[in-house]
């Protein structure tokens, strides 16, 4: 027997140091080079809802897209559902859905239109085509607005649309590329409903979210994506609990003061300061609670607030970058 | 590949039937030159009647469709290279050139629908030339269209802007069409004139159109102007699949 390394066949994407730097042209001659994706590595199970999870301009859009066949990788190489994005791209356009963060729908013409054709492109016959139309429409509920055109509709209805032309052609693997940006919460409920559905269905998933609680909610594994490269990766649970379960935030007067005193208390496992607050994280908040009052008290640091909360995947990012997300979005 | 190609131009003639408005009014310019200018005409033919200025400007009035039409084909594309359509197409199955040929077979098709709108105007009016100057004329607009919308289809995806791309094809359009003898024959002006217009591609439409018309099927304009639409046709196209697959940086 060979021995065949642990990237066998039910990976559906592996990347090996994936780059992309982009030349772009500022006036006057003048180029500046952008390195939008710095060295990722991923490796992405079968069946897996896997969420790239990053602020805007993190790379995970150009990550996405080296993946998808979309843009060429500047180094680097990436195997999607067994074949080598750049050298097989047609191979794997064949096994892939890709719904990117514009939605690629046709405004112009009826959804079902756009979705015959894409079912058309992929080799299906008009009949083959209209057929898995209709099941899609049954599945998105949008049988009743499929012969609307496309601009008449509201944003999640469009969305819902350019999920059903993703996986027209039945992808084991789709892309979905900030499925759920600009969504009202029902809407956004409702797609991570239909995120799951695939799962069920046995389609791998990659997506990418600057949403803490959608990567949270969704996903089986994540990595964190910051400036081009990976700073952390696991499952959701992994990560939060490599930084402790629980984070008191303390707003006072005196935060370098704080946070001395409790980076010295055995049950703090890690302190951060963001913006005008302290974050102390802790196994078991409900029992150091009245040992960190205390701690501060006879320091005579006075509280202005104090909260006490599980830990987030915000937390997981705050530890990894020294931002938090939402300031870094 | 074909396949492909003839898939985008059934879904694109599904979206010019769902809008007939724009074709139509894409030929009320030509049809008001027709009625409004070819009479003034009347004035430089030998025996100065209207049947004699039709077969003059007709073939004037049928590549100002592919002009003012065609040329501005490329405006659409300028949004769906926003709005992640092309994204979509480039990643899926597509043959890449049939997404782009897809939308100028549908052009060309609408082009000749045009022309004989406009041939039926002029028909009206008193022209009368053989079936197989018409079919000939028809054909040249085809491979006429095929460059004229394999360009603008390059530009809008080098562009990518609407504005730019307004701006850069109406730079042109005013020389293309004062050079081609559009409005009145080449052979009226003088000497550096005619020289500066044998460059422009659109001198030999208008003049093999005229050579048609006339019944001159062995003027050597006419299987020039097939021979330079279809290299530029051909041309534009690789082009504008080049720039096509630039979208993605």
């Amino acid at each position: 027997m060979l021995d065949i390394p642990k990237n066998g066949e039910n990976m559906i994407i592996e990347a090996h140091d994936l780059r992309k730097t982009f030349v772009a042209k500022r006036g006057r001659g003048k180029t500046e080079t952008v390195e939008a994706v710095r060295g990722i590595d991923l490796a992405v199970d079968e069946g897996e809802i896997f969420a790239c999870l990053g602020p805007n301009g993190a790379g995970k859009t150009t990550t996405v897209r080296m993946l998808a066949t979309f843009t060429v990788p500047t180094s680097g190489t990436a195997r999607v559902a067994g074949f080598d994005v750049v050298k097989e791209a047609a191979r794997v356009r064949e096994k892939i859905g890709y719904v990117g963060q514009a939605g690629g729908v046709d405004d112009n013409a009826p959804g079902r239109e756009s979705l015959v054709l894409a079912g058309r492109i992929a080799g299906m016959s008009r009949r083959e085509a209209l057929a898995r139309a209709e099941e899609l429409f049954a599945a998105f509920s949008l049988s009743e607005i499929a012969d609307r055109p496309v601009k008449t509709l509201s944003g999640g209805q469009k969305r819902r649309f350019s999920l059903a032309i993703g996986l027209v052609n039945r992808p084991p693997l789709v892309f979905l590329d900030e499925p759920t940006t600009g969504l009202d919460p029902q809407n956004r409920a409702n797609l991570w409903d239909e995120i799951r559905a695939l799962r069920e269905a046995g389609t791998s998933v990659l997506l990418t979210t600057h949403y803490l609680d959608e990567a949270d909610a969704l996903c089986d594994r994540l990595v964190i994506v910051d400036h081009g490269k990976i700073v952390a990766e696991g499952t959701p649970e992994k990560l939060k609990k490599e930084l402790a379960g629980d984070v008191v935030t303390l707003r006072l007067d005196d935060l370098d003061g704080a946070r001395r005193v409790l980076a010295a208390q055995p049950y703090i496992k890690e302190t951060q300061v963001e913006g005008d607050s302290l974050r102390a994280y802790l196994d078991d908040g409900e029992h150091g609670l009245p040992a960190l009052l205390r701690a501060l008290e006879a320091e005579s640091l006075a509280i202005r607030s104090i909260s006490l909360d599980r830990a987030t995947l915000d937390d997981v990012f705050l530890k990894h970058t020294g931002r938090s997300l939402r300031d870094a979005a | 590949m074909l396949r492909h190609t003839l898939l985008f131009t059934g879904y694109e003639l599904g979206v010019m039937r769902r809008n007939l408005a724009w074709p139509i009014i894409g030929i009320m310019q030509p049809v008001l030159y027709l009625l409004l200018f070819a009479p003034l005409l009347t004035s430089i033919t030998p025996n100065g009647e209207l049947t004699e200025a039709l077969i003059v400007f007709t073939p004037a009035a049928l590549v100002m469709i592919a002009l003012f039409g065609s040329m501005f084909a490329g405006f659409g594309m300028i949004n769906e290279t926003r709005n992640g359509v092309l994204e979509r197409l480039a990643v899926s199955q597509a043959w890449r050139p049939a997404i782009i040929l897809g939308r100028v077979v549908k052009d060309m098709l609408m082009l000749v629908l045009q022309s004989l709108l406009v041939l039926g105007v002029a028909a009206l009016m008193g022209l009368r030339i053989s079936l197989a100057a018409m079919g000939l004329m028809l054909l040249l607009m085809a491979v006429t269209g095929l460059f004229a919308a394999n360009l603008s289809y390059g530009l809008a995806l080098a562009v990518r802007d609407e504005n730019g791309m307004s701006q850069i094809v109406q730079f042109f359009l005013l020389p293309l069409m004062l050079l081609s003898g559009l409005m009145l024959p080449m052979s009226l002006a003088p000497e550096w004139m005619q020289t500066v217009a044998k460059f422009n591609p659109l001198y030999y439409a208008v003049e093999a159109g005229r050579a048609l018309f006339a019944g001159d099927f062995s003027d050597g304009d006419i299987p020039i102007a097939f021979g330079i639409f279809l290299v530029l046709g051909v041309l534009a196209l690789t082009w504008s699949v080049r720039s096509l697959r630039k979208l993605a940086g």
